[in-house]
């Protein structure tokens, strides 16, 4: 159950904090999960009045909730909503803030509870966790809590993630500490827990013997745009590899916990990440292919190449496809590869896990070799258009045996009356209730990062095995090559 | 000339929202609404025209197929690059329940160099999981993309519409070679489908066996601009009778099996497409004739053992969208439309 409580946003006038956070707040609220109490202070250097941050957010709100705004719902819940202003490393930004936390706390009846979102720049990271520690704002008063969500990246490499863990520990203990990962708060990541442990159909062939290979998708049309940055020094392997997509595949892979509680759950995604065939060497160079697009067309537009992109640099060698190779080392998953792949300037947008069955002995249908019956496939959608699809074989109606493949599909857009909720919605509110098994660990995150670094080694700092693919296709020919070396081929989405 | 916009085929919608938009379609349908697919159907025109009629074409074929279809309609004359896009829904009441199942369809209009983006515009927009039924109409292309046939599963074509079948039917068996997966679906072949099971039926006579093995002649009645029928069937009786090709000073007939010369002609008279179908050894004769209305065959046989025995069958209809449907739900390789190709193919440049 979700307390009332004071959340800080650092870093309130940022993109982060219109498009997603207060659209979440907002939704939560309006479906009456949101404890009225519940306060909300945007923290950020700007000069700024209460109600000039009201009105933005509002615009932020109409336009990117899920949910129509309610007038008077907005105006009740823009009320909760206050603007203090202050720079990240001035100390008595955070004094005058923890007055007016407790201000909040006997007007509005918070109890003394502070969750903390640092939703700024990492650059930012280390000064206000310091001030926070300084100003004794991260120490809770008795039966309140003080917790802090902490936005990726968690870190650029295991150095930098453990440096960061090592100052988070500073001011907050691991178990006040959220590591926010926004694909664990969608509707299909959490089912890929319910799906195979609350149906006893799946789980029984979830291995090696009914299992040929796993493939992972996260596609998207879109470029840099106004990432570059960050994305420049990131890449696609930092960027959606080390967090999402290894968070996908720990749920995939994970052997069922002995119970639900966060650390039971975590303790056996962290299991997965250690089984991981670590890559290094020649091994990276035959398991992964790192790509970077050219020019293309994206939906009927011309695009420029990465490499032409504002903010980049011309001889830039950053990553924005990525297709793995992986095998995770135990009895569960032997011989069986899960297949990774992410990429910017796709033709489509789209995550999604899909598990495809090994295909029926040829003693029936198959039995001649031009009758290739498709295999099964279960495909779980994380986004867009959230659900889980399964293809089988059926028999054409009509006197002849013809064999097609047919899909069962389940949207959870209209298979509900409810409307999903967005994956900031249930992080937010369980970070107020105090559960953090949809967040990283320490751990985790650590261990995700040592097997993403022995990649990045391999690579160097230039152009080693550096692949190029057009804009508006599915990426390098190198990676149709990796997959086809199973005999599989990657999935169109 | 008539454009899309003088009859739009549904709501526009940008390219990048088309996921989206349809998402909100459904989700505004009310639960009385089912999305249905069990294919992919892409239909390619280069005919404004055309767009209408495959509309109200693949709002029939939704009735017994449900699909999401994608109508791509290819201008390429365009003096701009520009690609719109518009969606619909075809909904048709299922049993006898008031539950509607619907199709989904997307059309697009690929102005200008946009057409050679056709793959990466176009085929993002497939319901994943579910085989490709691409429908090219009109004549193949000198060159294309190869991307383009990379995720097609069934290529449907129909060579009735080509104007020069031999260069296109060798584009047809180019496709094949490099992409030996893609399913090569020609409506005509389709058409023929009751044909060659009329024709079929001598085959189950034990005593015509032997004289079919010993066919010297073989007569096709086609409709005029028809010959390509003519002589898919003649191929296909070619392929299962085990005859060779062979042309002597520019005259071309078949070996049989056992080495005897086979004869053939085609002739052109007004009619149902393929109007009869006869076959002639020295002691026996085979006739198909379609009826007067279209409806049924005739076939008589003519053995010396056992005289004159008839038969009348269903010809079934030739409308398109029966042929398309049939096409669709046949499924399967259709091995022996290459292998009649092959038996004809030096026939289509005489």
């Amino acid at each position: 159950m979700a307390e009332p409580c004071a959340l800080v946003i650092f870093g309130a006038t940022g993109d982060l904090t219109h498009r997603k956070l207060i659209p979440a707040l907002y939704n939560l609220a309006a479906d009456g999960n949101l404890p009225p109490a519940t306060s909300v202070v945007g923290f950020a250097r700007r000069e700024k009045t209460d109600q000039e941050f009201r009105t933005e957010l509002e615009e932020a709100a109409r336009k990117f909730s899920r949910q129509k705004i309610n007038d008077e719902l907005w105006s009740s819940f823009a009320e909760s909503i206050s603007y203090h202003r202050s720079a990240f490393d001035q100390a008595d930004g955070y004094i005058a803030l923890a007055k007016r936390l407790e201000e909040i706390d006997a007007r509005n009846g918070t109890r003394g509870n502070r969750l903390f979102y640092i939703a700024a720049a990492p650059d930012q990271f280390e000064v206000i966790l310091r001030n926070l520690r300084d100003s004794g704002l991260s120490t809770a008063r008795d039966g309140a809590f003080a917790r802090v969500i902490v936005e990726k990246p968690f870190g650029s490499d295991l150095p930098t993630a453990r440096a960061l863990n090592s100052l988070v520990d500073v001011a907050f203990s691991e178990a006040d500490t959220y590591r926010i990962d926004h694909y664990l708060g969608k509707e299909t990541a959490q089912n890929i827990m319910v799906l195979r442990f609350a149906n006893s159909i799946f789980e029984g062939m979830w291995n090696n013997r009914y299992i040929s290979h796993v493939q992972i998708t996260a596609s998207e049309p879109l470029g840099v745009e106004g990432r570059a940055g960050y994305y420049d020094k990131s890449g696609a392997l930092r960027d959606m590899v080390q967090n999402h997509l290894l968070q996908l595949l720990c749920l995939t892979a994970m052997e069922p916990p002995t119970d639900l509680s966060a650390d039971s759950v975590r303790d056996e995604k962290v299991k997965v990440l250690r089984a991981l065939r670590p890559l290094k060497g020649a091994e990276v160079a035959k398991n992964v292919v790192r790509a970077q697009y050219g020019a293309g067309t994206i939906n009927g537009k011309r695009v420029p190449a990465y490499r032409d992109e504002a903010n980049i640099p011309p001889e830039s060698a950053t990553d924005t496809y990525v297709a793995l190779r992986l095998h995770v080392d135990n009895w569960r998953w032997a011989g069986v590869p899960f297949f990774v792949r992410v990429g910017k300037r796709m033709p489509k947008g789209g995550t999604e896990i899909a598990v495809h069955f090994k295909s029926v002995p040829p003693v029936l249908f198959n039995r001649s070799s031009d009758e290739v019956l498709d295999e099964n496939v279960l495909v779980i959608r994380i986004q867009p258009d959230e659900g889980i699809a399964l293809r089988m074989c059926a028999k054409l109606p009509g006197s002849s045996l013809r064999i097609e493949p047919v899909k069962m599909d389940f949207h959870y857009g209209t298979s509900f009356g409810k409307a999903t909720p967005e994956a900031y919605e249930r992080l937010l509110l369980d970070a107020m209730s105090g559960d953090p098994t949809l967040f990283a660990r320490r751990d985790e995150v650590e261990q995700a990062w040592r097997f993403v670094d022995a990649v990045r080694a391999a690579w160097g700092d230039g152009e080693k095995d550096l692949c190029f693919y057009s804009a508006g296709t599915w990426g390098p020919t190198e990676a149709d090559h990796l997959i086809e070396r199973d005999g599989f081929s990657w999935r169109r989405l | 000339m008539t454009t899309i916009e003088d009859n739009p085929p549904g709501l526009p919608v940008e390219l990048g929202k088309i996921d989206r938009e349809l998402g909100l379609l459904w989700e505004e349908s009310g639960d009385t609404k089912t999305r249905a697919s069990l294919i992919n159907l892409a239909i390619y025109t280069e005919s404004p025209e055309a767009v209408e009629a495959n509309t109200a074409l693949i709002s029939q074929v939704a009735r017994e197929y449900a699909c999401r279809a994608i109508l791509i309609f290819a201008n390429r004359a365009a003096a701009r690059n520009e690609a719109r896009a518009w969606i619909s829904a075809h909904c048709h009441m299922a049993g006898k329940g008031d539950r509607q199942v619907c199709s989904e369809q997307i059309t697009f209009q690929l102005d200008g160099d946009l057409v050679g983006s056709l793959p990466n515009i176009v085929f993002s927009h497939l319901d994943s999981d579910l085989p490709l039924c691409f429908w090219w109409q009109g004549a193949f292309p000198d060159a294309d993309d190869a991307t383009l046939w990379t995720w097609v599963d069934r290529l449907i074509f129909d060579s009735q519409d080509w104007s020069d079948p031999a260069v296109q039917f060798e584009r047809v068996r180019a496709l094949h070679a490099s992409e030996g997966r893609v399913v090569l679906c020609d409506l005509n072949w389709t058409r023929l489908l009751r044909t060659r099971f009329a024709l079929a039926q001598f085959f189950d006579h034990a005593g015509a066996l032997p004289h079919l093995s010993r066919i010297r002649r073989v007569e096709i009645v086609h409709a005029p601009g028809c010959r390509t029928v003519g002589l898919l069937i003649l191929g296909w009786l070619a392929a299962q009778l085990g005859w060779t090709h062979q042309e002597i000073l520019g005259r071309h007939t078949f070996r049989s099996a056992a080495g005897a010369e086979v004869q053939f002609a085609l002739t052109a008279s007004p009619g149902a497409s393929l109007g009869a179908c006869r076959l002639f050894s020295d002691t026996a004769s085979f006739e198909l004739a379609r009826s007067e209305n279209g409806e049924v065959f005739r076939a008589a046989m003519t053995l010396p053992e056992c005289g004159e025995i008839h038969s009348t069958l269903s010809a079934g209809r030739d409308q398109l969208v029966d042929v398309l449907v049939t096409e669709l739900s046949r499924g399967g390789k259709h091995p022996l439309y290459l292998k009649s190709l092959e038996s004809v193919a030096p026939l289509f440049l005489s």
